[in-house]
Parts: structure tokens; C-alpha cells; sequence
């Protein structure tokens, strides 16, 4: 007898519809897994196995064949148990097979029949809504994030628990409504907690507000990293369509936190220095996963001690800053993950930290400095519209007020947001004119004219003026890329 | 025989002469030397030799006492910019953001005085110097290596500039590499060519306190930027000053020492709202948070005038930290 259910792989972040047959017939005992699975998958015999015995049911046989559909394209992971153990019901007839019309199936099943869950719902459930399917069999704990592709989840516990909604003797529980009316942006960590460094502020208000890409220097420990964390603190929330677009990289990658609804806070990875070109870009040996530049998708990206980077790494980074995505290519399979990320970067002023600290003595050599900052290359540095130094604060700032509230700062970064939106501000004459001085004498290239008049509109729109204002191009030029005389 | 035989044959056997040796192979070298063909060779590659006894061998490095057989000069300048008052800016290759920003300015002021700066193209001091001299005017670098020889590697572009407005010269024939032991015979030079010599930061042993001492036996006048009694790196010259080098306040005091009028700068007048900034630096380097309390003005305000003075070349930062390049009155 042949029974067949739906399920759907990831191929990056994007479902492929997979049919799993179940054919059961005479001959010598044997269960077999064909259609290029991989070792997870071909280990779903023995869970598949304990989980109907656990379940029980009837154990069908002598001799199970099952099919994962279509046969060339690699199926990885755990996500197949459900939908084969459905199958291999409904071929020995304890589940109706007409009741698996209109379902897709997706999860792991563990040894006593529990359902656990697996990464990448969302986007099975994507693939289900998309094959005109209504209903998504998935683990209780999948069910909300089934429920945001528009797909009727299903959410069991147990593999009986399956077998008998599917007899109709039983309704699954409702998923609980996504947690979208507490206010998610609480959880981030607030501006108020930073004192003083009024200069640092500024440029990350700035950075908000036109989405610029943010330089931090100064020796350790002068809070580069606080800054950066609540930098997504002062964007505006995600939109329904990029929420989802941001939640779908997250359920791939398995980082969203359960029962959270959709990902609305723009996300903010800081991957450490010693992060691979495949961790940071995407890719791996088997399948090709989201790195972390798509992982901060609509995001906010901070890589901490920018010249410890491997150069590699650095230099793939020029495309998603480039392009807003990357695409990961391997012999067998390519994607295109999505990377529209902010970056943040902070290093040290010097390999030992020392410089530009009145309390530490910097031992480095000229020629180590040079070296520390020849490894940002001027493409990457081309990609900077802010950067400051960060100067160690003093005592008597620590024992300051707080500063200002996140909250307030966002206000006015989505004020400014909005009218960059309607009507980007012009510069006046007076303006020009000082931007072409700064061009003569400053050694000012080309690129750094324009991301100079950039940042000057996004001063403007903050101030509220209709135009750019010779003060706001030369706060612009005050946070422009220094370059070294002799670069 | 002739001056150019005594410098190649000084570099093809790595020694320090300055007169012509008297033995067998120096005859043997001059017998093999085609000495047209040199000239023509240095010719093609657009550099200059200047032999001792020419009448444009500058007239200062002449009088000292092993002055060298002749040089090789790189660029475009005329040989007369010896003949104006020449001060050389020496000092530490790790200099502080402050060494740097002094020496440039110093350069600036001399060069628009029609000084010729004299410094020896490494990094720190020296490069802050010509750099600062191209500002206004020309330099010239004094190399201890071959003049086609761009050292240190990260002057290049640098000496590039140099080799367009200025000269650069040395006294080892194009193709010589930098070797220790050529950068004190090098910095005789340096103090050779110059009525006085400027050290600005300087270690307790450096080579800039070479140069000093060289300046010294030439009866040349030395002159030293005071530094923090803290530092190591204004021991140095500190020490100079305690010996009796004259302290150097001000560009005025350059100028004196070499008898040069200085030039009236055209005064630069700040807006008030520039001034109380301009102020509120004029105290110690100081990172903006700062000068938002000291000049109660928010950090944007502060950000916008910071910038304004540092395009009129009142103030400049490294570091995060601004500090005034001009004081109130130095020119």
C-alpha cells in the first residue's frame, strides 16, 4: 500500500516542497530511507520506529520503503520523523489517508513519540501556505511561529496526539495568541544607562537617524560596546513585511525565542573576532545556512575590534555592505540570504590599547600602528559615514545624572526619519561653499565629499530645517573618516 | 679621480670617506670607472650630482668639517634654496599627536617666512615637518639611503611631493639600502646644511640629539621645544635645554635665532561664538565631552565649531583629542 504526505526542506531560507511516499509490500523485513538523506534523516528509522511503538501503534511492515521526493535534491535534519511516521500510518491504514489532504507535517520525533521542534517553521509553514495547503501538523511549540505565515497550525505534543486529530477524535490546542501587545522595546537596554560621552550620543543619534554606518575608536573599556547595544533601541520598529522577512532568517537559524511572535526589534548580532568567512557571510558544508550578516538583517551589526577581523573576512564583508545581500555559492547548491545591516565597528587606537588613554602607557611602534590600521581596507572604511574616537570618560561623568532616555532620542530619530523620507533637506549656498572649502583643505576624496553631504542632510532633518545649513555640513565634517596623510 | 669616484667607491665599499683614499684599489676603481657613463646614467633617471668643488654645493655644508664629497639630488627645486636660511626639524620618529601638530606648525611658519626646512624624511617629527613646510612652502629631505630609495616605505607618497616642490638629496649614489650605521652620518648632514636645529621631542637617546650634538661642533645654534617633565619622550630635548639649548616658545624665536624678520600673518578674527570655543581648547587638549561642560554648549553645537576652526587651521585632533595649533599671538 503507498501513502504519501507533504513536508518542505530548507534550501537556505527558502522551502522546497517535499512528498514523502510510504510504501509498504511483502517480502524479506526491511526499512529503508531513499531520496538523498542525510545522516539525520536516515536516522529517523530508529525515532520513527520507537515512536509508533511509544504511540501505540501498530508497527507496519514486513518490508517499508520510503521515498522523500524529489530524489535529487538533498533532504538534511530532523524535520522529515513527522511527516514519515504520517505516512507510514496512513499506509497501513490507522490514519485515514484522505484526512492528510490539505496537511503538511514538520518535526522530530523523540524515542517515547514526543514532538519536539525543529528550526525553520516558519518557513515550512511558508512553503505549506504556498503549496495551497491549510493546515500545518508541527510540534506545540512551532505553532506560533506556523501561525505568522498564515498557515492553521496544528500543534501536538505527541505522535498519538497527531493520530487522533487526524482520526477527527480530537482538536488541537489553540496556540497562544504571539506576544505582540507587551512592549518588546523593554527589553532593550536603554541610552539612560550611559553617562556623559555626550559626543558618542550624538553620533548614534545621528547613525538612527539616517541609517549610517558608525566608526567607534577609542582604548578599551570606554563603553564602545554599551553604545552600539542600544543603538536598536533608537530605530523605529519592523514593518509587518520585513518583520517576517527578519523572523524567517531567525527560524532558520534557530535564534528566535519561543512564543515570541514576530521578530519586531531590529535584531543585533556581534559576532567575535575570530568569526570564519562562512560563520559571518553564510554558507557550511552540508546545507548553506544565514551567516551573521543576515542574521542582522534589518539590524544592526557590531563587530568589535574591527582590525583583529581575519582579512578575508573583512573583504567578503564589502558585498552585503555593497548590495544588501550575499550570495553563497558551493558546487551543489547556491542562495541569496538577505544582509541590509547597519554596522557598527569600534577599534582600539593601537594594537596594546594604550594610546589615547591618560591612565595607560602605549608601548606600540610606529611601524605596529601603521600595520593595525592598514588592515582596514579603505573599501570597508569607504563604507563609514561617522566615526569617532570615544575618549575614556572621567570620574566625575560616572558620578553624573543619566543621560537621556532611548525613548525620547527615538522620537526624534523618526521625526528626522520621516522628512528624510518626504523631502531630503538641499543644501544652502552658504552651505556649498563651506563643503567646497573643506574639499580643498581638508584631504577630503571624492566618496568622503558625498558621504559628508549625506550625514549633513541627516543633521538637518533632526534639527527639523527644510535645508542644509552651513552648521550641519560642518558637524558632518567633524565626524568624517580620518585618513592618514600618507594613505 | 674626482668626487663622484670617492662616493661610488665609498658605497661599493660600504665605508665613510670623505677624501679621496690613497690606495691601489681605489686606483683600480678609478681606472674601471666610465665616469661619462655614470653621469649620463644619473641623467636618464633625472637626478643631479653635485661635486664638492661646484659652485652650487651648498656654501653651510661646505665649511663643516668632513662635509661630503658631493650629492645626489632628487626633484625639481634650484640649488639656490640653499642660500636662504635653512633650519633643520629633528625629533622623536614616535613623536605624540603633539609633537606632530608643533612641528608641522613650526614648519608651516618658516617655510612662510622663506626658511628652508631641512629634515630627514622618517617618520614623526620629521614628516610632520616637511609636510608642514609644503604647506607654505618647499623642503628639503636628506636621505640615508640612495635618493631613489623611498624610506621609510610609508613616506612614499610623501617623498613624492617632496621631490615635486623640494629636494631630495643624500650623498650615496641611487640604489644604496638604509643601513644603521648611514643615519648619523646622514644627520651631519641634516645640521650641515642649516643655520640652526630645531629638536622638538626626543628620547633620552636619540638620533635627534645626534644632530644637535653635530649642529654643536659646527657652531650652529640649537634650539628645543620644551616638553612634559613626565614624559620620556621630551627628556631628550628637555636635557638640551637644561645644557643650554634655546627654548623654543614660539615661531618668533626660531626666526630670531637665524635673523629673520618675521612675516606679519594676516590675523585670523574669529566669529565669538568660534572664540569661546576657541578658548575653551586654548587651556589643555581637551576630548569634546569636555568642552561640552567647560563651554556649556551641547555636543552638536561643539561638534559644528570644532570642525569650523580646524578648516580656518586653529585647531586640530588626534586622537579624539582637539588642542590649538596657534596660540593666541605666535605669529
Amino acid at each position: 500500500m503507498l501513502a504519501r504526505t507533504v513536508t518542505h526542506a530548507l534550501v537556505g531560507i527558502d522551502p522546497r516542497r517535499v512528498e514523502v511516499e510510504a510504501h509498504i509490500q511483502d517480502g524479506v523485513p526491511s526499512f529503508a530511507i531513499v531520496g538523498l538523506a542525510d545522516r539525520a534523516c536516515q536516522e529517523a528509522k530508529a525515532r520513527v520506529r520507537s515512536s509508533v511503538a511509544a504511540a501505540e501503534l501498530r508497527w507496519p511492515g514486513p518490508r517499508i520503503t520510503i521515498n522523500l521526493a524529489p530524489a535529487a535534491l538533498r533532504k538534511e535534519g530532523s524535520g522529515f520523523d513527522l511527516p514519515i511516521a504520517l505516512a507510514l500510518l496512513a499506509a497501513s491504514y490507522q490514519v485515514p489517508i484522505e484526512s492528510l489532504t490539505g496537511h503538511a507535517a514538520f518535526g522530530e520525533l523523540g524515542l517515547d513519540g514526543r514532538l519536539r521542534p525543529v528550526a525553520g517553521a516558519l518557513v515550512a509553514a511558508e512553503g505549506a501556505r504556498r503549496a495551497g495547503l491549510t493546515h500545518l501538523v508541527c510540534a506545540a511549540e512551532s505553532a506560533p511561529e506556523v501561525a505568522l505565515a498564515g498557515v492553521a497550525p496544528v500543534g501536538v505534543r505527541h505522535l498519538g496526539e497527531a493520530v487522533s486529530y487526524l482520526r477527527g477524535e480530537h482538536e488541537p490546542l489553540e496556540p497562544p495568541p504571539p506576544g505582540d501587545d507587551f512592549d518588546v522595546l523593554a527589553c532593550v537596554p536603554d541610552l539612560a544607562d550611559v553617562r556623559g560621552q555626550e559626543r558618542a550620543r550624538r553620533a548614534l543619534e545621528i547613525a538612527a537617524a539616517g541609517g549610517h554606518n558608525l566608526l567607534l575608536a577609542g582604548p578599551p573599556g570606554t563603553g564602545k560596546t554599551m553604545l552600539a547595544r542600544r543603538l536598536p533601541g533608537l530605530l523605529p520598529l519592523l514593518g509587518d513585511e520585513a518583520a517576517l522577512e527578519v523572523t524567517r532568517i531567525h527560524s532558520v537559524c534557530g535564534t528566535l525565542p519561543p512564543a515570541a511572535g514576530l521578530v519586531r526589534v531590529p535584531p543585533f548580532r556581534a559576532p567575535h573576532h575570530s568569526s570564519s568567512v562562512a560563520g559571518l557571510i553564510g554558507g557550511g558544508a552540508g546545507s548553506l545556512r544565514p551567516g551573521e550578516v543576515s542574521l542582522a538583517h534589518r539590524g544592526v551589526l557590531f563587530l568589535d575590534e574591527l582590525p583583529e577581523f581575519q582579512r578575508p573576512v573583512l573583504e567578503a564583508l564589502r558585498q552585503p555592505l555593497e548590495d544588501g545581500f550575499v550570495s553563497v555559492a558551493r558546487v551543489a547548491m547556491r542562495a541569496v540570504f538577505p544582509a541590509r545591516f547597519q554596522l557598527i565597528a569600534a577599534l582600539n587606537l593601537c594594537p596594546c590599547g594604550g594610546r589615547g588613554d591618560p591612565a595607560a602607557r602605549c608601548v606600540c611602534t610606529p611601524e605596529r600602528i601603521q600595520r593595525y590600521r592598514e588592515k582596514l581596507s579603505r573599501a570597508l572604511l569607504d563604507r563609514v559615514d561617522l566615526a569617532i574616537t570615544v575618549p575614556r570618560p572621567r570620574g566625575q561623568e560616572l558620578a553624573g545624572p543619566a543621560g537621556e532616555r532611548s525613548a525620547a532620542v527615538r522620537a526624534r530619530v523618526l521625526a528626522a526619519r520621516e522628512q528624510l523620507r518626504s523631502a531630503l533637506p538641499a543644501r544652502t549656498s552658504l552651505a556649498e561653499e563651506l563643503l567646497g572649502r573643506a574639499v580643498e583643505r581638508l584631504p577630503l576624496s571624492g566618496r568622503g565629499h558625498a558621504r559628508v553631504a549625506r550625514v549633513a542632510a541627516t543633521i538637518a532633518a533632526l534639527a527639523g530645517d527644510p535645508d542644509v545649513l552651513p552648521e550641519h555640513v560642518a558637524e558632518a565634517l567633524s565626524y568624517r573618516v580620518p585618513r592618514d596623510a600618507d594613505g | 679621480m674626482s668626487e663622484l669616484a670617492t662616493a661610488l667607491f665609498a658605497a661599493s665599499t660600504e665605508s665613510h670617506l670623505v677624501d679621496e683614499p690613497r690606495s691601489a684599489r681605489f686606483e683600480r676603481f678609478c681606472a674601471e670607472l666610465d665616469e661619462p657613463a655614470v653621469l649620463g646614467d644619473l641623467d636618464r633617471r633625472g637626478i643631479r650630482w653635485v661635486a664638492r668643488g661646484a659652485a652650487e654645493y651648498p656654501a653651510r655644508l661646505r665649511r663643516i668639517h668632513d662635509p661630503p664629497p658631493g650629492l645626489f639630488i632628487r626633484g625639481a627645486a634650484e640649488l639656490s634654496l640653499f642660500d636662504r636660511p635653512c633650519v633643520a626639524i629633528v625629533g622623536a620618529r614616535a613623536c605624540s599627536a603633539y609633537g606632530a601638530a608643533v612641528a608641522a606648525e613650526l614648519a608651516r611658519g618658516l617655510a612662510r617666512a622663506g626658511v628652508l626646512v631641512v629634515s630627514g624624511l622618517a617618520r614623526g617629527v620629521d614628516g610632520a615637518a616637511h609636510r608642514g613646510a609644503l604647506d607654505t612652502g618647499t623642503t628639503v629631505a636628506v636621505l640615508g639611503c640612495g635618493v631613489d630609495r623611498d624610506y621609510p616605505r610609508a613616506h612614499r607618497l610623501l617623498a613624492a611631493s617632496i621631490a615635486e616642490r623640494g629636494l631630495i638629496v643624500s650623498e650615496y649614489p641611487p640604489g644604496v639600502e638604509p643601513a644603521p650605521w648611514r643615519f648619523p652620518a646622514r644627520n651631519r648632514i641634516v645640521a650641515g646644511l642649516c643655520d640652526a636645529t630645531v629638536v622638538v621631542e626626543a628620547r633620552e637617546r636619540s638620533g635627534a640629539l645626534i644632530t644637535a650634538d653635530l649642529a654643536l661642533d659646527e657652531g650652529r645654534e640649537v634650539l628645543a621645544v620644551p616638553g612634559e617633565i613626565t614624559s620620556l619622550l621630551s627628556k631628550g630635548s628637555n636635557h638640551l635645554l637644561r645644557l643650554g639649548a634655546i627654548p623654543v616658545t614660539c615661531l618668533g624665536d626660531i626666526l630670531a635665532a637665524v635673523g629673520v624678520e618675521p612675516v606679519k600673518a594676516v590675523p585670523i578674527s574669529l566669529e565669538p561664538r568660534l572664540e569661546a570655543v576657541r578658548a575653551a581648547v586654548a587651556d589643555a587638549p581637551a576630548a569634546v565631552d569636555e568642552l561640552v561642560r567647560k563651554a556649556g554648549l551641547p555636543a552638536s553645537v561643539l561638534a559644528a565649531a570644532l570642525a569650523q576652526l580646524e578648516l580656518a587651521g586653529v585647531v586640530l585632533q588626534a586622537d579624539g583629542l582637539y588642542r590649538v595649533v596657534m596660540p593666541a599671538g605666535s605669529d
